[in-house]
Parts: C-alpha cells; structure tokens; sequence
C-alpha cells in the first residue's frame, strides 16, 4: 500500500519533470558539438602519427645506409632508463644516419605475446629482446636472421664475445642470437649472521647447507638457513651443476628435444630430495614462487642466505641498506661430488627477417654498439648484467663498479670457471616446464606428494607438453 | 501509412545500433572465432592446425586439473562476491544517514575501486609478506598468507573483495537513495524496529539494484584475473588456479589455444547458464 | 515511563509535568546523540579498515627501501621521502601517459552513457521483436572471458590499420553490456505512464532520454561514469597489444615499465602506484559534489 503512494509520488514528480523538459531544445546539441569536436581531435592526431611513419619509411628507401629500425625491449625501471641512454648515445654517435626507436613493450612474456601476434599481423620490430627460454621458440619460428650471418658477413671477431655466455644462444656452431642482459644465480649471505654462528667457511652444496643451517638458526639468529624460492631456473641450474640433462637430444641442442631426461638420470630427484630434506627440518620453508620473495627475507635479515640472479646484488645492497654485510659465493652444488658449472639466463637480442637489407644492416650496426666494450662496461654498471664481452673489463668504468661492488666479482668468477659444455636446456615448451616445475615442487613441499611422485608428476606433464607440441609443430 | 509502419517498426533497434556494432565487431566476432579453434589443436602461433571436433572438451573433462581450477573459481566467486556485496551494503547503509564528515566516509568507501587490479595486487603482496609485511605485524602472527594453500585462495578472493567494495558501495547508495524516506517515517510510527524496517522496507526497495549488484559481481569475479597474475600465479600447488588464468597460461604460454578456446566456451557457459538461473529468480525475488 | 507510574497522578502539578516533558525530550536526544555517535564510531571504524591498504601504499611510497625491508613495526615512515617518486618519474614520461589515459578514458566514458542509455531505453520502453533474445545477447558479452578474443581483435584492428591510434583505445570500448543492463534496471522502475505522458506531451525519443531520463538517474550515471572511467583508467593489456610507442601509451604501462627484472625496487613501483592513483582520487574528489548530491538528495526526487 504504502509503496504504491510512493510510486504515485514519485510519477507525479516526474511527470512535473516531463513537462520542464520538453519545454526547452537546448542541451543536446552542445553535447554532439562535444563528441565530433573529440572525434576530430584524435584524428588529426592520428593524421600526425601516420605521416610521421611514412616519412620514416621514406627515408629508409631512399639513402642505401640511413634507416630507422625499431628495437622492442623488455627492461623496465634502472635497466629501461640505461637502455635508453645507450639508444640515445648511439643515435646520437652513429655516422650512418641510423635511428633507433626503443619501444618498451612489457615484461618478457607480454612482448614474446606480442611478437606472436604483431608477426602474424605483419607489423614487427627489427631488433627484439627476448628471455632464454624462449629461444628454441624463436629459432623454430622462421623469423629470424640467425646472428652468424650477420657476423660473417662483417668479418667480425666473435671471440670477443663470452664464450660460456655465447654457448647458451649457439646451436650447430652458428650463434643465433645476441647475448645481451646476462646473468648467473648465486647464493647471496648475510655476514653478520655468519659471524655470530661462529661459520667462516661458506658452504658450496646441498649438505654443506644442512649441516650448518641449525647454528645459523640457533645462534646466528636467522630466522630460516636459506631463502629458497621455489623458481624453474635454480632447477634448471642444480642439473647444469650436476652435468646432466634437461631433456633429450643433447640438451634439445642437437635437435628438438622430445622428451626429459632429469626423470631417468636422477638429476630432478637428487634435487627435490636435497629440497625436501632442507624444507622439512624448517631451514628452507615455503617462500613462494619465484626470486623475489626471498630475496626480500634475506634483505629483510630473516634468512641467513638465499639464491638469486647476479643482477640482483645492486637492488639488495640497496635495500639491506647497510644493516648487514652481503657476501656472495658460488651457487651452490646438490651433491659434493657435482663437478659442473652454472649457464646463464637472462635475454639476448634477435634480428628479425623483414626483407630489407639497409635495415638489416642498420640493426647489425646497433647490435655492433650495444656489444662494443664501452656501451657493456657502461650497460655492467648501470644493471648489475654481466659484460658480454670480454674487453669490457679493461674499461675503466668496470673497474670502479668492481671496486664499488666487490661482490660482483664472484660472478665472473663463477661463469668463467663454468665450461661451455653446461650451456644448458633448450626446449620449446619451457614456459610451461617452468611452471610444472614450480607447481610440483610446491605440491611436495606441501606434502601432497612424495618425492618421487613429484618427479614422476613432472616428467609426465612436460613430457605430454612436449609431444602435443612437436607433432602440432614440427612435420 | 506504409512508410510510417516501417519506420515504427525499426525504430527502436536504431537505439541498439551503435551498441550492437560494437559488440559485434569486437565481441561476437572473435568469440565465433573462438569456438572455432576450440574444435582444433592450435600450432604455436595459435593457428587451427588439426581438426579433433570435441577433442579439446573431452580432454578437459578428463583432466583433475580442470575440475581443481572450477572448485577453486566457484569458492572464489562465493567469498569475493558475498564480501564485496556485505561491505558495500553496509557501507552504504551507514553512509545514507545525515551524519558529521558523510562525504569523508563516501570518498573513502568508493576509493578501492579507483585501483587497477594489478596494482592493488603489487600492494597486497608486501602487505601480505610474512617477514615485512604489515599484517603480520599488526596481527602478531606469523602465517605465510600467500605461500600457504590454506590461505592463498582466501587472500586474493579477500583482495577481490575490496576491490569491487568500491563500486558495490556506489550502486547500494544509488539504490538507497531511489527509495522514498517518507516510508520510513511512516514505519516508525506504526513501531518497527530497525530490522523490520531493513527486511520489509529497504531490501524491497533495493532489489532491482540488489539484482544487478549480485549479477554484474558474479560475473566479473568469474573473470578476475590480474590478482592472481601477481599474487599467486595460480599457487601454490594449483590451489589459486582459477579458470581464466588456466586460460590465460595456455593461451599465452602453453602453446595450447584450443583448449585455451575451450576453456574460455565452458566458462562461458557456466556463467551463461548461472544468469539465466539468476534472470529466473529475478522474476520472484524482485519488485520493479 | 517508570518515573510516570513511580508518581501517582492525582499528586502532579503542572510544573512536574513540564519537568518530565522536559526530561523526556532531552532523553529522547540523548538517544539520538548516541546513536549518532555509534553511528559515526561505526564509520569511522569501517572507512579505516578500507583505507588501509591505502594508506599503507601511501606509507611505503615515501619510506626509502631500506626501512620497508625490515622485520621491525614501520606502518609509518620513519625519515620520509620523496626519492621514490624522483626515481619513477626520471624513468618514464608520466605527464604523457596521463594525458592519453585521461583523453581515452573520458571519450570512453562519454560514448558509453550515451551508447548505453540509447540501448536501454530502448529495453525498458519500447515494445520489439525479439527483444528478449538482443538483451540476452547483450548480456552475453560480459561472460565472453577477454583472453579468448584478444588476439583475434589485435588481427581486426591492424586489418583496419588502427594500431597505435587513440581509436584503437577507444572505438572498441564505446558500449558496455554492464552500463546498458545497469540503466535498464533504473528506467525499469519508471512506470510506464511516464513515457506515454511525455509521447502525449510531444517529446521525441531522445528528447525524453536527454531531457527527463538522464537527470532523473544521475545517481546511476554518476556510479557508472565513475567506474566506467576508472576501469579505463586501468586497462593494461589491450594499450600494450595495441600502441607500440610511449606517444600512445597509457599509464598502467608505465606502472610496469618501472618493474625492471632481475631488481626490482618495491618502493619506486609503489610510488609509480600512488601517483596514477592521485589522478583517479581527484576526479572521485572533483565528481563528488555531484555523485554524492545526486545519490544523497535521492536522484528521483532531485
């Protein structure tokens, strides 16, 4: 009753309302004025944008050198900001009339989505950045000019480059893409902690780690022995370190691989046992997926050592902000009898095939740039990324940023102690290996499975990746 | 006379026609496109390569983990969405009174959802870290929120939670304020209490608002994503493995768009056939 | 009403009348002044349990990263400052992002109210074929889940040759089925009579959609803009498929540009956060006259 009152109310309110708007015209023209006055201000913009690229392409056809090529890249934060200044320097530098335009185009994974998508829509970049474990997909996609090419047809002295760096990206002797942002795990340490426990050997394995993590605890203080983020690439490495295989077909070097291999050499088992023994007795609990949780109990003083990438070291020392001394030693071993070494991670860069030389030429000429031994001594101190070239160490600038930060030392050490022959995996469904990986590690951890179930789960579930992708892929 | 019918005729679909364009273009089309390839096996660029009719489905409904990542949607719907509604209800409820510094309080409760989802996830995972994090300072607790599976799923759906408060808060207002404050009045001299006026005034009142809150809420939560990008990953374990990030991982990474397809066509039914359920009861429940 | 029964009638004179008409009156007050008071308790207690994080956010944008990584109480920063905010601005042309962000999402947010009042009012008033199953398929779109035509719209919209273009940002967005079934479920509480009456009166279609159904759901429109706005604000990967160069670029991409892998600065990613999120604070601040006069005057009697 009382509501329909309320609706009798309310249409004879509104029927007043009615009545007042009809009475006036105005009102809605202004509006359509506004939309069309919009609408022409975003064409004209788009007009500029068009003939901007246009007299871009002009220029590429006419001058046989002068060419502007597009570089999409994936580093965000202090490493974007160094990569601009060194696309602005060579812009600046280069006697060819060559330009670059750097575009940012997300993190690892949105830009290889990306390139998917532009490569079917014909609309690319020259030069693109892309992470290790999307290599085996880039060489199987028929895009690019393989490194080599370029570098034959310049005479130019390869020897220049890391060679336990370049043996990642090099497949039947020919290298395919430019190493660029390269890094190496280590186990980073908190001294103060070290130092309470009395521990003055830093450990270089598995057990190592064991038999001192309860006086860490007990007396350093720590509140957990070892930070151990449950990340794919430490796996990958504890198999590099144990001279085993990732996957058939030589590490999927040979050819594409077609099943794993850690399941029956009983590299992935040593490891998860290795973890699951740190994990039950509380000296590596859960830290989540990924580097970056752990790295942040280490900075935060919680953990008396965790594992991260060599470019992290500036970002803790940072962070720690002088509270405690950071060491840095070697990634370590699962058993002690582990001979091998680590192999690298990170991005290269590849030249993609668009059927214009003077670009091509263009992009190896930036390439030659990024490489050169001032641009990596600069790109090593500005990002904490190893200099690819081996020259980049006499320069001065290396120099201070090793004075600066002793620690980094380690990891030249590290890689140049390391053999070619651990180049590590390539597979073209590493993505989702990773993540299988991780998801499994997590699930023993968690006590869903034992060990052996975890690499049985592992090896099956990649395996079954594998083969829907060689036989959708490969004829 | 016959030129005026069909102009009568037609008439009102003009009003559909710029909405309906788009749509088409850039929903309806792609989707088509969709359930193409989920008939398909998929190359890496995610081109149909090889024809497996209902291959992709019947996988699907083999695979443990797919029935993980619906268990682990559904629960995820229920607690995001029956939170988001009760503190945007309250909120609302609590805000429709004349009160000192009202405006304070309405900024404050539509503030979430001025963050993207991504952002609020950035936030939420230092908050929720179990060394540095904020809440187990506050709380004196020592629980590793996003690592721990008990956990994890309740995080990001609690996250979710506040995040859509926001604009849940704005449309019980909108609704609040639809209703006439006569009747209230009215109900206070015939002696209701507080409650009763609630259960026979108010919720009557809102319920084409109640109705639409709890649609547009449930199928947006079907589809959160971005959270569970940065908090989670879909871990630990599979345990915040909701469908559309199992999609989004396959579309993008796994090399599997046809069962990424798939997925996204059995989503789409669920949700479809959740509505309809809902346009169902509508009829019952709400008084226009 | 105790102190009633406690004085026999027959002894009240007229000044103990008054006196208890007096007390009862500022009893009854009294309960008010508590109400309100629990009342306001209440809120208070509720907007700080939302702002939190917020704040928190706020909190660790000015703490240099040093004091976020530790284990000790710091919900509130100890030496502030304003280095994280330098930080993120050197490494991205913020001013240019929210420039397009904001140009983008406005012509969005205008295209929608208008797309999709047109398309309820023709769902909540007029009669046609068909009907149910268009609004159906309406409905339908929002279930589509976004990955599954992402792709397929980045192959349309550079078939058109859109790509890096602020139509490509905006054309597809220009109607929601949520805006559209939103203002549908308020014209469906006008009776109908209103329509007729304004038909009788001689007012054209859009002529009773301008005039008299959007001033009477303002409150509604308000809510919408607001989100439809935000939720522009906010796009990620559409603006990053789409736009190559930071000429088009929005701000939800600089927010990841400031990520960098490998080392990552929590405190400058957060400061990146609060700064995009200031803009969208403001228009709340700015658009609150409005919304809030619109939503608390109650939109239909306004």
């Amino acid at each position: 009753m009382k509501k329909r009152i309320g609706s009798l109310l309310l249409s004879t309110t509104m029927l007043l309302g009615v009545l007042a708007g009809c009475s006036s015209e105005a009102g809605t023209k202004t509006t359509e004025a506004d939309v069309k006055e919009s609408v022409a201000t975003t064409s004209t913009n788009l007009e500029a944008e068009k003939t901007l690229e246009s007299n871009q392409s002009q220029s590429t056809s006419a001058g046989t050198k002068e060419a502007t090529i597009t570089f999409w890249h994936s580093m965000g934060g202090v490493n974007g900001e160094a990569i601009q200044f060194l696309v602005d320097k060579f812009n600046e530098e280069n006697t060819n009339g060559i330009t670059v335009l750097a575009e940012y185009q997300g993190s690892y994974d949105d830009a290889i989505n990306k390139l998917k998508s532009a490569q079917i829509g014909n609309m690319g970049a020259d030069l693109v950045q892309i992470y290790d474990i999307g290599t085996r997909f880039m060489i199987d996609s028929g895009w690019v000019v393989p490194m080599q090419e370029l570098i034959d047809a310049d005479s130019y002295d390869i020897t220049q480059i890391e060679p336990n760096i370049a043996a990642y990206y090099t497949i039947d002797n020919k290298l395919y893409s430019m190493p660029f942002n390269s890094s190496t795990p280590i186990l980073y340490y908190n001294k103060a902690i070290f130092d309470k426990a009395g521990i003055t050997s830093i450990p270089t394995s598995f057990s190592e780690i064991e038999s001192i993590s309860s006086q860490l605890m007990k007396e350093g203080g720590a509140s957990e022995a070892i930070a151990l983020g449950i990340y794919g690439w430490f796996f990958e490495q504890f198999i590099c370190k144990q001279q085993l295989n990732y996957v058939n077909n030589d590490n999927g070097r040979s050819d594409a691989a077609t099943s794993v291999e850690f399941d029956f050499n009983g590299g992935a088992l040593n490891i998860v046992k290795a973890w699951k023994a740190l994990a039950e007795k509380g000296y590596a609990p859960n830290v989540g997926r990924g580097g970056d949780n752990a790295i942040t109990e280490f900075s935060a003083g919680k953990a008396a050592m965790t594992l991260g990438s060599t470019a992290s070291l500036k970002q803790i020392l940072t962070d720690v902000d002088g509270a405690f001394e950071v060491g840095t030693a070697y990634f370590p071993k699962i058993k002690d009898t582990d001979k091998g070494g680590v192999s690298i991670g990170g991005g290269s860069l590849w030249a993609l095939n668009n059927q214009d030389d003077a670009k091509k030429m263009a992009t190896w000429e930036f390439i030659k740039f990024l490489v050169s031994p001032q641009s990596q001594a600069y790109w090593n101190a500005q990002t904490g990324y190893f200099p690819i070239t081996t020259k980049a160490q006499e320069e001065q600038v290396f120099k201070d940023n090793i004075e600066k930060y002793p620690q980094f030392m380690t990891a030249i050490d590290q890689l140049h102690d390391s053999s070619p022959s651990c180049a590590g995996a390539l597979l073209s469904v590493f993505p989702e290996a990773r993540q299988i990986v991780e998801t499994e590690i997590e699930n023993m951890i968690n006590g869903l499975h034992n060990e052996e179930e975890a690499v049985a789960k592992m090896a099956t579930d990649i395996n079954r990746a594998i083969e829907e992708y060689n036989l959708l892929n490969y004829e | 006379m016959m030129k005026n019918r069909i102009v009568k005729f037609f008439a009102p679909y003009t009003y559909l026609v710029p909405s309906l364009l788009i749509f088409g273009i850039f929903l309806f089309f792609p989707f088509f496109k969709t359930i193409y390839l989920s008939l398909y096996k998929t190359n890496k660029m995610g081109q149909a390569k090889l024809f497996v009719g209902l291959g992709n489905y019947m996988e699907l409904f083999q695979s443990k983990s797919f029935y993980n990542s619906i268990v682990v949607t559904i629960i995820f719907v229920l607690i995001s969405v029956c939170v988001s509604m009760l503190i945007g209800l309250l909120a609302a409820m609590l805000c429709n009174k004349s009160l000192p510094g009202i405006r304070f309080f309405s900024t404050a409760y539509a503030l979430p959802m001025a963050i993207a989802s991504s952002s609020a996830a950035i936030v939420f995972k230092i908050m929720l870290n179990p060394s540095v994090g904020i809440m187990n300072k506050l709380l004196r607790l020592n629980v590793n929120w996003i690592n721990d599976p008990k956990y994890a799923l309740i995080c990001v759906a609690l996250l979710t939670a506040w995040l859509n408060s926001g604009i849940n808060f704005l449309y019980f207002s909108a609704g609040l304020s639809n209703i006439d404050e006569t009747i209230y009045e009215r109900a206070s001299v015939d002696g209701a209490n507080e409650w009763q006026k609630f259960r026979r005034l108010t919720l009557p009142g809102l319920s084409p608002i109640l109705f639409y809150t709890l649609v547009v809420n449930i199928i947006q939560a079907f589809q959160s994503f971005g959270q569970v990008k940065i908090l989670t990953q879909g871990g630990p374990g599979e345990s915040t493995n909701l469908i559309v990030y199992s999609i989004y991982r396959d579309a993008f990474f796994n090399f599997r768009f046809g069962s990424a397809a798939a997925q996204s066509v059995l989503l789409f039914i669920i949700i479809m056939t959740l509505t309809l359920l809902m346009f169902r009861l509508e009829k019952r429940g709400v008084s226009y | 009403m105790e102190e009633i029964q406690r004085l026999s009638p027959n002894k009240i004179t007229i000044e103990q009348l008054d006196k208890l008409r007096i007390d009862m009156n500022q009893r009854a007050k009294r309960r008010k002044t508590i109400k309100q008071i629990s009342l306001l308790f209440l809120n208070v207690t509720v907007a700080l349990i939302i702002l939190f994080p917020l704040f928190y956010a706020m909190s660790l944008a000015i703490m240099p990263s040093g004091e976020v990584f530790s284990t000790e109480f710091n919900l509130i920063a100890k030496n502030p400052t304003l280095e994280n905010f330098k930080q993120a601005l050197t490494k991205i042309p913020l001013a240019r992002f929210v420039l397009n962000s904001f140009l983008v999402a406005l012509s969005i947010t205008f295209g929608q109210m208008i797309s999709c009042s047109f398309a309820a009012f023709t769902f909540s008033f007029q009669e046609f074929k068909g009907k149910k199953v268009i609004f159906m398929l309406v409905m339908a779109t929002m279930m589509v889940p976004g990955e599954a035509t992402i792709i397929s719209n980045y192959l349309t919209v550079s078939s058109f040759g859109w790509l890096n273009s602020y139509k490509v940002l905006i054309i597809p967005y220009l109607t929601s089925a949520m805006g559209i079934f939103l203002f549908r479920q308020f014209y469906m509480t006008f009776p109908m009579s209103l329509y007729e009456a304004a038909k009788l009166d001689g007012c054209s279609n859009i002529r009773f959609i301008v005039r008299i159904l959007l001033p009477l759901t303002k409150s509604a429109i308000g809510a919408m803009a607001v989100y439809t706005f935000i939720n522009a604000w906010n796009m990620y990967m559409w603006p990053l498929l789409v736009t190559g160069n930071n000429q088009m670029r929005t701000v939800q991409i600089g927010i990841s540009m400031l990520d960098s892998v490998d080392s990552q600065s929590i405190t400058m990613m957060i400061a990146g956060v609060v700064m995009i999120i200031l803009p969208s604070i403001t228009i709340f601040i700015v658009g609150q006259k409005q919304l809030v006069r619109g939503m608390f005057s109650g939109a239909v009697k306004g």
